[in-house]
């Protein structure tokens, strides 16, 4: 029992690096430029569906990864000039906006791939696992996604406190008006934040379409948890990504383990619910200077 | 009585006119009178499936099984000389279209038959307005039973067709008796588990433990985990959709081979195998009616016209079988009575229909308005197929209640006392199931 708990513990990891993997998009996007992504689970899924593309011409999930992160930030980059800059303050609006992108993406895929669920091999040196406790190996691909979840999170902390287009993105995020008095192009701010942001989706749909089911309706349940882990962990501030995965997984995993899935899920939401009842900003939440 | 003001109805006649100039050459009730001018020639069949939205996965194959049997009717002379026409809508995967699609097709169009709908939660809101405006639906599923409509005729199988046999032969032929169960969080799971359970106290097998989880999530690591520590010989699966391809990729990617533990499943098809790549699924194994590598001549033909007309990579399935046969058992009823009223093909035309279907011979129950089917157990091979390692001898009697759960129910619809309660107009009797208790 207590070996079971503790393989448990660590598939739990795995589950929230999951988690970080395919909010972290949405987290960037929705905190710098207050969009709040409908779409996010559809990026995603045109993440996976790249993936099923470089697989079927001979790449693997490596090759996926950048090949994801450059046709989804692409395609960010359509929408953000095409839609969503011209709505930017009007939030009502952007949601809607982006939940029609979102449809339409849908509809796209399933006219050029076909309704039926799509198929993504697993990269062949990641197969098999290593022993760690207990009967079960712990396979190499959940491994793998934990390093993807911990180098994302790094990169993005990097973009955000290391470089110049990072002291802008703060500087917006803190107040945007006076930031744009001192000469910072708050309009190319945008732009960037969500390109870069759709891009992480992009990446998130390609490392998670090896262990899960592709399809056009796939995205839906990675963007609720996605808002689950914003909601839980507080928006605009990265600890409170990881805060928000690494609590919502574990208490999952562990949770399900006692009880069973359905218990499990509905602890995780009294939870969520309880915690913003006392923590309305969630956990790392940004309260804004006055 | 409501006024038509003046204003409203100049309106009215704006947007009407503005209607034809927008609809250029051929606005909707020119179309219609065309259509009606057109009627005596044709015979309008509805069909029912969702071509957008999340069961479109698979619904739009059954649509496709459809329309290639109709049109290999209608290549062969039609029924009573006349074409059959597809009447085809989009209930777009939500409940509460399905029922106002089924009103359209049968009031508006008014379709002979309708073949469709694939969920239950379908089926169960199409069923009221087909037994109030007195419709034929022919309903190509395996479901959980526990029901009989007059005007349904159920053409999947029910759970006893595919666990009676099914079930035992684990115990026996592969010499598992721990179950581990694992399943949605819905009512088919849980009927069919109901039996297994049942089952497996009959044949001295033993559940270790039963698990549900929530539709559409893809998560299972903790299951699997579970399912390692729990010191089980077998899975049974009865999770649905996605659901299906997460579980064995993840299954497979824990280390879990097919000769540790092998997943025995009633609804895991080549479809889904596609979807998680054979190398998932190889080893593990499936009960239903049909696969597509059953050896018949027929379904040689079935599965070459199908590619032919979809595409060499496109895969059939049980269900999209029992779609197919579908709608042969209709244009065989139709003849069988000459006539396209819908209590002659309820009462004579579509009860004890035979017809020689991929699978085999297939017959509608006289009583129950299911299917008399064969039983076959495959395992996944390599190359994304099932091989048939077990084929029953004898077809098998639809039973929507098993007696070994529900001894004192069954329905009967060649019962007089049955039918002349269905006779009754339905403002009198509501009651169209058929069903009796003894």
């Amino acid at each position: 029992m207590t070996q079971s708990i503790i393989t448990q513990f660590l598939s739990g990891f795995s589950v929230v690096a999951i988690l970080i993997i395919a909010a972290l998009g949405l987290a960037i996007i929705f905190g710098v430029a207050g969009v709040i992504n409908m779409a996010h689970g559809e990026f995603i899924m045109v993440g996976a569906y790249t993936a099923a593309v470089v697989g079927k011409l001979g790449g693997n999930t490596l090759v996926a990864i950048p090949v994801a992160f450059v046709t989804v930030g692409l395609l960010g980059l359509l929408i953000e000039r095409g839609i969503v800059q011209w709505i930017y303050d009007r939030p009502l609006e952007t949601l809607l906006a982006t939940w029609g992108v979102g449809i339409i993406l849908q509809t796209v895929t399933k006219l050029i791939f076909g309704p039926e669920l799509y198929y993504v091999g697993s990269p062949k040196f990641l197969a098999g696992g290593f022993r760690v406790i207990g009967r079960l190996p712990f396979p190499w691909y959940r491994l793998f996604l934990v390093i993807v979840a911990i180098l994302l999170l790094a990169l993005v902390f990097h973009v955000i406190f290391k470089t110049n287009l990072g002291l802008e993105v703060r500087a917006v995020r803190r107040n945007r008006a006076i930031a744009g008095c001192l000469g910072i192009d708050t309009a190319r701010v945008d732009m960037a934040v969500f390109v870069f942001g759709s891009g992480l989706a992009g990446i998130a749909g390609a490392v998670l379409a090896p262990i899960k089911s592709v399809s056009t309706a796939m995205g839906f349940p990675y963007a609720v948890d996605s808002f689950m882990v914003l909601v839980l962990g507080g928006v605009g501030n990265l600890w409170g990504v990881a805060a928000g995965a690494g609590l919502i997984g574990e208490a999952e995993t562990v949770l399900s383990f006692i009880f069973n899935n359905v218990i499990g899920r509905l602890l995780v939401f009294l939870f969520i619910v309880v915690t913003i009842r006392l923590v309305p900003k969630g956990i790392f939440g940004y309260y804004e200077r006055r | 009585m409501r006024k038509i003001k003046r204003r409203t109805f100049l309106q009215s006649c704006a947007a009407g006119m503005g209607g034809i100039l927008a609809g250029g050459t051929a606005p909707y009730f020119f179309t219609r009178s065309i259509a009606r001018a057109a009627e005596g020639a044709t015979i309008k069949v509805g069909i029912l499936h969702s071509l957008s939205g999340t069961i479109a996965i698979i619904e739009s194959s059954l649509h496709n099984a459809e329309l290639l049997a109709i049109e290999e009717i209608n290549a062969k002379g039609g029924v009573l000389g006349k074409k059959l026409q597809p009447v085809v809508e989009d209930p777009q995967s939500m409940v509460q279209v399905f029922a106002e699609k089924a009103k359209k097709l049968l009031l508006e169009d008014k379709v002979v038959a309708v073949l469709g709908c694939y969920t239950s939660a379908s089926r169960q809101s199409v069923l009221p307005v087909f037994e109030q405006h007195n419709g034929v639906l022919l309903y190509p599923t395996l479901y959980e039973a526990q029901e009989c409509s007059k005007n349904c005729f159920y053409t999947g199988a029910v759970p006893s067709q595919q666990l009676d046999d099914f079930v035992p032969w684990i115990i026996n032929t592969l010499g598992r008796k721990k179950f581990y169960l694992i399943g949605a969080n819905y009512i088919y799971p849980k009927e069919t588990n109901r039996e297994v359970k049942a089952l497996l106290h009959k044949h001295g097998g033993q559940t270790v433990a039963e698990e549900y989880s929530p539709l559409g999530a893809t998560e299972f690591s903790t299951n699997i985990n579970k399912i390692a520590s729990s010191g089980c010989d077998v899975v049974f699966s009865d999770l649905v959709g996605d659901q299906i391809v997460a579980f064995y990729k993840q299954y497979r990617e824990f280390g879990i081979t097919a000769k540790d533990i092998p997943i025995c499943s009633p609804i895991t098809t080549e479809q889904e195998i596609a979807a998680m790549g054979p190398e998932n699924a190889a080893g593990h194994y499936t009960s239903f009616d049909y696969f597509q590598s059953v050896g018949t001549p027929q379904n040689k033909v079935f599965v070459d016209r199908y590619k032919a007309r979809y595409g060499k990579n496109a895969v059939t399935n049980a269900v999209m079988q029992a779609a197919y046969f579908s709608a042969f058992f209709l244009a065989q009823a139709i003849e069988k009575v000459r006539s396209t009223d819908a209590d002659a093909l309820i009462y004579e035309g579509l009860p004890g229909q035979e017809f020689l279907a991929p699978e085999g011979l297939v017959k509608i129950d006289e009583k129950n308005h299911h299917t008399w089917l064969w039983p076959r157990i495959g395992r996944a091979n390599e190359q994304g197929q099932f091989d048939v390692v077990w084929t029953r001898k004898n077809w098998v009697r639809p039973q929507p209640w098993v007696p070994y759960l529900y001894p004192n129910k069954t329905c009967d619809f060649s019962d007089k006392r049955v039918v002349e309660r269905l006779k009754k107009p339905w403002s009198q009797e509501k009651d169209r199931s058929g069903t009796i208790n003894m």
